[in-house]
């Protein structure tokens, strides 16, 4: 997907690092991945499942393997998107990954406090 | 901004991966425990042999009521891989130590799931998770029961054959 079929200022910036960043559209329920020049729609399972495939990847076996290149091919089940990331990059990856996550984790205790006091 | 992560599953992802491997448990102690039950068969422990099937049927249950949970909650149970069952004991006693063993086990990990839960006052899987804490009494007290026959018959003579008469009788009452 080209980002300049999404209006960005419709998104919401999660979390960003030096080499990607990922957003929330609030009016579709989705996110949006923007790492690798690739600009990925995911729903809430399939990010789920990115960020679990990405933390699986062993990057120490990867440098150390002298019979492949540094670098792997990421996709899975249900997902129409492929990355060929190289070491660097799937640390980087992971990084948005997980600050990505911790922002949820952030967001959902903000609100769980904001329906106590409300409701 | 919205809690997507929220709106799509009750449960956080912690415990869904505290249930999913609960789950995992569950099936190998249902598949332990049917291990056993091929030992005792073939051994000539006949009533061991149904006590033991049963509680395999009894574990998988267990592992369905936890996966039906993840699922209804909205999160995604993990149909688990079971391997490195033992196949082989020692003797008819050991069958039971490992089987109060494996019971011990379960009931720590639900103690865990349990704390987790407190701590992110996820209260909902907490009313949840009552029903198995309730349960590990009953299958606790069973395995202790069962074991606890060999001190008072004695595995001499007849021994063995006497206590394996008795294990299918074992059971709990609350009064």
């Amino acid at each position: 997907m080209e980002k300049a079929c999404v209006d960005i200022n419709e998104l919401i910036n999660v979390f960003s690092n030096t080499q990607g960043s990922v957003y929330q559209s609030d009016k579709l329920n989705c996110f949006y991945v923007d790492f690798g020049g690739k600009f990925a729609r995911y729903n809430c399972i399939s990010l789920q499942k990115l960020k679990k495939v990405i933390e699986d990847i062993d990057i120490e076996a990867l440098l150390l393997n002298t019979n492949r290149a540094d670098f792997e091919l990421v996709t899975f089940n249900g997902c129409e998107h492929i990355y060929l990331l190289s070491a660097l990059e799937i640390v980087a990856f992971k990084d948005l990954l997980q600050g990505t996550f911790t922002m949820f984790k952030l967001n959902h205790m903000v609100n769980d406090c904001l329906n106590r006091l409300v409701y | 901004m919205k809690d997507l992560m929220r709106i799509k599953s009750l449960i956080s992802q912690d415990i869904e991966t505290l249930l999913n491997q609960q789950i995992k448990k569950e099936a190998h102690s249902s598949s332990l425990y049917l291990s056993m039950s091929s030992w005792c068969d073939q051994n000539g422990f006949d009533f061991s042999a149904d006590y033991f099937a049963k509680q395999s049927e009894e574990e998988r249950l267990h592992q369905l009521k936890l996966f039906k949970y993840v699922l209804d909650m909205g999160g995604n149970a993990i149909s688990p891989e079971v391997t490195g069952i033992k196949t082989e004991f020692l003797g008819f006693r050991e069958v039971f130590e490992d089987a109060l063993e494996a019971e011990i086990a379960i009931t720590q990990s639900f103690k865990n799931i349990y704390a987790r839960c407190q701590k992110e006052q996820d209260f909902v899987t907490m009313e949840f998770l009552n029903w198995f804490l309730k349960e590990q009494r009953e299958e606790e007290y069973k395995a202790r029961r069962a074991l606890e026959l060999f001190e008072v018959i004695g595995e001499e003579g007849t021994g063995r054959w006497e206590i394996d008469k008795h294990v299918n009788k074992i059971s709990y009452s609350e009064q």
